[in-house]
């Protein structure tokens, strides 16, 4: 039954994935380079919907969240590594998966990569566990922890301000197109 | 909200070989899909996440091959916990090609090109390096994802809606760094 319920859900979103053009090289590198607006107004406005249900959920108590730990630099630098492989192949590890399967041959190889470098990383973790992870780690914070306020009275504000982005995105499309 | 479909200034490909790139959804109404299958994920099992799953699977095939390798790996173990693929989460990754690929099927967006449009106007049309190239990028995409607990998916979309500082660290680093290596890689973008 959770088989079935997590197969429904990815099959939704890898076909809006592709359905969007995240899934493509050309119109990920081109949001990169800050030329095609498409890609930023696709994941603003998923923030911004993302930010009212989840937290909306939680203020009803109907939210199953998991917020992860924060750990400086580790997070930082791995981000940081992470952006230049996502500049390098055009995927990131989920529209990597929707690229194969329009039959993509460059994003097969980024996921095999994908699946080297999680590999590398597992066998690497004990050491890189006591260098980095244990340096700077502050536990799950969230805004809203730090603030002690409900979630809602940060989350509304923030949608609103990535709904009001993504649109001075598109007036600004149209005016320079 | 005013759609944008169709005043995408990318100029599209419509020949056999190239790749239509012109999206079939307007950024807002996948914008809206992709929250919608957040907030339903969340409301029924769990934030979204598909970089897990990279090492989830490695774990089985490797406990599948070797075991006594894979079992002297603490994070292997933690991760494909039981050595098995019928979980909701990773049933949920199958389930992303799975959409993509009737998505595709649909709308008649197949493609097959080896050396995207961007990479081969600066790179030339070597498919060998296209994919060594694309081979290096997704290790360390995963390498860093796994380092830093999280991917687009987890951190950008699940971790951000969720008002994690950590995803918005996360977040912030990668946006600077695919940026400038997007930049410098391919170009700036001015408009041609």
């Amino acid at each position: 039954m959770m088989v079935l319920l997590g197969l429904a859900l990815g099959a939704a979103f890898g076909a809006v994935l592709q359905l969007s053009g995240a899934s493509s090289h050309t119109k990920i590198i081109n949001a990169l380079r800050l030329r095609d607006w498409t890609i930023m107004k696709l994941i603003l406005t998923a923030i911004g919907v993302g930010l009212i249900g989840v937290h909306l959920l939680d203020a009803a108590g109907a939210a199953h969240m998991m917020v992860k730990e924060v750990y400086l630099p580790g997070v930082v630098i791995a981000g940081l590594m992470f952006g230049v492989g996502f500049a390098v192949s055009g995927y990131c590890p989920g529209t990597a998966l929707a690229a194969a399967a329009e039959g993509k041959p460059d994003a097969w190889m980024t996921i095999l990569g994908g699946l080297l470098g999680a590999a590398l990383f597992a066998f690497l973790m004990p050491s890189l566990e006591t260098l980095l992870f244990s340096l700077g780690r502050l536990g799950p914070l969230t805004f809203h922890g730090l603030l002690q306020v409900p979630g809602w009275m940060i989350a509304l504000p923030m949608s609103v301000l990535c709904f009001w982005a993504a649109m001075r995105l598109s007036a600004r499309e149209k005016t320079s197109a | 909200m005013k759609t944008t479909g169709v005043t995408q200034s990318m100029c599209e490909g419509t020949t056999s070989t190239a790749e239509a790139v012109k999206p079939v959804l307007a950024p807002w109404a996948g914008g809206v899909g992709i929250g919608l299958v957040l907030i339903i994920a969340v409301a029924l099992v769990q934030p979204i996440g598909v970089s897990t799953q990279y090492v989830v699977f490695d774990g089985v095939l490797l406990h599948t091959l070797f075991p006594d390798v894979a079992e002297r790996s603490p994070y292997l173990a933690d991760a494909a916990e039981g050595w098995t693929l019928e979980t909701y989460e990773f049933a949920f990754v199958v389930g992303i090609p799975l959409g993509a690929f009737l998505a595709a099927w649909a709308t008649r967006r197949f493609s097959t090109r080896v050396v995207p449009r961007e990479w081969s106007l600066r790179f030339g049309e070597s498919p060998v390096r296209r994919l060594v190239w694309s081979f290096l990028g997704g290790v360390l995409l995963l390498f860093g994802a796994r380092f830093g607990g999280g991917c687009t998916s987890g951190h950008m979309i699940s971790g951000v809606s969720q008002l994690a500082v950590s995803s918005l660290l996360f977040s912030a680093a990668l946006f600077a760094s695919a940026v400038l290596t997007a930049r410098w890689l391919y170009g700036e973008g001015r408009r041609s």
